[in-house]
């Protein structure tokens, strides 16, 4: 074994082990159910260990997990020839395979099981009448050439394997390498490209923690279903550096059935047994695992500064702790995964309280309340949603009389369903009330100079509506203790967008309105450009930000007092950043970055002095005092440790 | 005249001041630099990141309008508030002490501290931790 392989040693052992142990488990559950989803789960297996054996060129191990692949493979086809003999010869063939891992961790060679080889391939002709294919072992992941090999090029391939033919969906498995800096954006690159061949689907970690890196030992699973050739997706994936390509394989199944597996062992399991944990308790855990990866990336930043030769076996601790303390923030954040009836369970008591002080008649159905959400979010989430809950009771639901009169049912309805769209929860609150009157908005927005009637006339009725987040933007006629002073729906607003969230406001005009909230499941992630203003270094929304400019600012000509940066073909108003942020504004003159930024009432240009770049950062929430700073809206941790707030450019300018 | 609390006593330039021990989550070392926050009193140091929690720092000299004695500040008292997280910037931290007698502090009244106490001879002025809490919330 070579030098180079070494550090990967430690990686291969505790794979294939998992591996290995699931093969076992697999076959337990198919002797004892029979299930086809736990073929396609062996297959994968067998197959995982072939192909990293094969690359650490451990052949006794690739040529046996090649035959136990290949007697799977034949079952698969013929599941009627799975017998008890034939699960025991598989049973101890993943045996064999455990004692060569081991042999292998020990450091030395591992057995060739001849006989064990021998008992398969006999196996093998039963099932399927024709002598296994040779295995070839190299020391790149050759399985694709070797599936086919030996008689494929006598007869056409379709003809020798019909099922393969012009297959649509692959299995794919990638892995970052280990010293990888930047194993989320590399693995991310893979993911994108791969999205434009075709669709994507069972990914392997979940998109989420692999933007974050969440990425146990570098390896990401998936399924691509595609109209392009292999060789198509293997030249896509071909420049993506640090990331090797170790599974492609054509699967002509549908998905295999997992979650009826899953269903069906949770089922048998014992009821889980529980604990209760105090909340702060887990807050601790969060913030106790983000050091650790703070400290860790240190270590690794440390390490760059070692000579050449003592990095390898730093690096792959390094690596390993990286993955662990990625699997404990995952573990972390499972448990801290917290059914949204804790807030909606509030709200039917609320809703009574609101609509009897209002003179109102209402139906609140909350459905989807067992869906959980991190209780982070949860946290953010309640005061907003008790406001919105508020508002549709006050402004939307209609009096009785009111209702009659327009021929509806003296009783309004309020409904908060909350459901699971892939990555995100999405909560809707719906009344069948009066609507909210865009053009009313509009008006009341611009009377209150938040706006021009240019750009009021300009908006759609869909974005009109948000301008009720708009401070101090309310269309309400009296002035109620509940709601209409035209504050709250600022604060939702940015509550909502606070936690990586979004917020949408659908409306008629007496049929009612609908809130619609898009909340990421955990504490959000998201892309920030940095920006240098002095000694600070501050975050902007990427979403926010429309492009970056260079320009002197002493020639951009001024309207009273104001420079004016030409932006394709207007004129951006200019707003140093620093003083915005309340600094001494620099006064060196010469060319410097502007960043060009929506605001509420167009684009505008900000002044900083340099440009840091993009990062993918963890939001966190402003806590007390800080959420009361205006224009913040929220606070991350880069990997230097140092706290950077996230600006929220609208609020900045009008505070 | 009443049990004994402890509280911890550090300095403030020259000035000897407490807080009690159960008002005090823990004192650790200020960071090299504080990140700053925009548009704030200047009694508002900045935010630092104690493992992965941003704490808000104030410099306490400043909050309780006291002269600048030209030490720096070199500990963080930590206060135990809740779900705040805020950290005083004092000059340095003594320890953990008893104090029993409370009398009432000489000078303008505020709500800020409670009183003085003798210790060892000396003066210390013992701070009211909830008055910190809304002396701060008033910054904001």
């Amino acid at each position: 074994m070579t030098i180079d392989m070494s550090k990967y040693l430690g990686l291969f052992v505790s794979e294939a082990t998992e591996h290995l142990e699931a093969l076992g488990r697999d076959l337990v559950a198919l002797e004892r159910e029979g299930e086809a989803g736990a073929i396609d789960s062996m297959f994968r297996h067998a197959h995982s260990v072939k192909g990293m054996a094969a690359s650490m060129g451990f052949e006794p191990v690739a040529r046996l997990a090649h035959r136990v692949e290949d007697l799977v493979d034949a079952v698969r086809a013929a599941p009627d020839r799975l017998d008890r003999e034939l699960v025991d010869v598989l049973l101890a063939a993943s045996d064999t395979l455990m004692a060569q891992v081991r042999d292998v961790a020990r450091g030395s060679a591992p057995q060739e099981a001849h006989a064990l080889l021998e008992q398969l391939s006999a196996r093998l002709r039963d099932v399927t009448g024709r002598a296994p294919l040779p295995t070839r072992v190299a020391r790149t992941v050759v399985h694709l050439q070797a599936a086919a090999s030996a008689d494929a090029h006598a007869r056409p391939r379709e003809e020798v394997e019909p099922v393969r033919r012009a297959p649509s969906r692959w299995a794919l498995k990638f892995r970052v390498a280990p010293a990888c800096q930047v194993p989320g954006v590399r693995a991310f690159l893979v993911h994108r490209r791969l999205a434009a061949l075709g669709e994507v689907s069972e990914l392997r970690p979940a998109l989420e923690d692999l933007k974050a890196g969440r990425i146990p030992d570098g390896l990401v699973s998936l399924r691509l279903e595609t109209s392009s050739s292999e060789e198509a997706i293997r030249t896509s994936l071909r420049n993506v550096p640090e990331v090797e390509l170790e599974v492609l394989k054509a699967v002509e199944a549908p998905p295999p059935a997992a979650p009826v597996q899953d269903a069906g062992r949770a089922a048998e399991a014992e009821p889980g047994r529980t604990v209760k944990v105090r909340t702060e308790h887990l807050d601790y855990f969060l913030d106790a695992v983000g050091e650790l990866m703070l400290a860790t990336a240190r270590i690794r930043e440390v390490g760059k500064a070692l000579p050449e030769g003592m990095r390898p076996p730093l690096e792959e601790g390094v690596y390993r702790l990286h993955a662990l303390v990625k699997d404990l923030h995952d573990k972390v954040m499972t448990v801290r995964m917290t059914p949204l009836s804790v807030i909606t369970d509030r709200l039917p008591r609320a809703a009574r309280d609101i609509a009897r002080k209002r003179g109102r008649e209402v139906d609140l159905v909350i459905t989807g309340a067992d869906i959980e959400l991190d209780r982070a979010i949860l946290d953010v989430l309640a005061d907003p949603l008790l406001h919105l809950l508020r508002n549709c009771i006050d402004h939307g639901i209609e009096s009785p009389e009111e209702r009659q009169a327009a021929r509806k049912a003296p009783r309004g309805r309020v409904s908060v369903s909350v459901r699971r769209q892939r990555d995100r929860v999405v909560l809707e609150l719906e009344d069948d009330g009066r609507g909210m009157d865009a053009a009313g908005l509009k008006a009341a927005a611009v009377a209150r100079g938040s706006l021009s009637a240019e750009a009021a006339a300009r908006l759609s009725d869909r974005e009109a509506l948000l301008l009720c987040c708009l401070p101090g933007v309310s269309t309400a006629r009296d002035v109620s203790d509940i709601s209409g002073r035209g504050v709250g729906m600022d604060a939702v607003k940015r509550s909502v967008e606070g936690v990586g969230g979004t917020l949408e406001i659908d409306s008629e005009p007496g049929r009612g309105t609908r809130f619609t909230l898009r909340l990421p499941l955990t504490v959000a992630v998201v892309q920030l450009l940095l920006v240098a203003v002095g000694d600070e270094v501050y975050g902007l929304p990427i979403a926010k930000v429309v492009g970056a400019v260079e320009a002197d600012l002493a020639v951009l000509s001024r309207s009273r007092e104001t420079a004016l940066l030409p932006h394709g073909t207007g004129l951006l108003p200019v707003h140093p950043l620093a003083g915005l942020v309340g600094m001494e504004e620099a006064t060196v003159g010469g060319v410097r970055p502007f960043v060009v930024v929506e605001a509420e009432s167009g684009k505008v240009a900000l002044a900083v002095d340099r440009l840091l770049g993009q990062e993918e950062v963890v939001l966190k929430a402003l806590s007390r005092p800080l959420d009361r700073v205006p224009g913040l809206s929220g606070v991350t941790i880069l990997g230097s440790g140092r706290p950077v707030f996230i600006l929220d450019v609208p609020r900045l300018l009008a505070a | 005249m009443g049990a004994p609390v402890r509280h911890v006593v550090f300095l403030l330039q020259k000035e000897r001041y407490a807080l009690p021990l159960a008002a005090v989550r823990e004192v650790v070392v200020p960071p090299g630099r504080f990140t700053r926050v925009p548009r704030v009193p200047p009694a508002v140091s900045g935010v630092m990141n104690l493992r992965g929690r941003v704490v808000t720092v104030l410099c306490l000299r400043r909050l309780l309008a006291l002269p600048d004695g030209g030490q720096p500040g070199e500990k963080i008292v930590l206060l135990d508030r809740g779900r705040r997280d805020l950290g005083l910037l004092v000059t340095d931290v003594e320890g953990i002490e008893s104090l029993d007698r409370v009398s009432a502090a000489p000078g303008r009244q505020s709500s800020t501290v409670s009183g003085i106490a003798r210790l060892k001879g000396l003066a210390v002025t013992v701070l009211d931790p909830d008055g910190v809490d809304a002396a701060v919330a008033a910054l904001f």
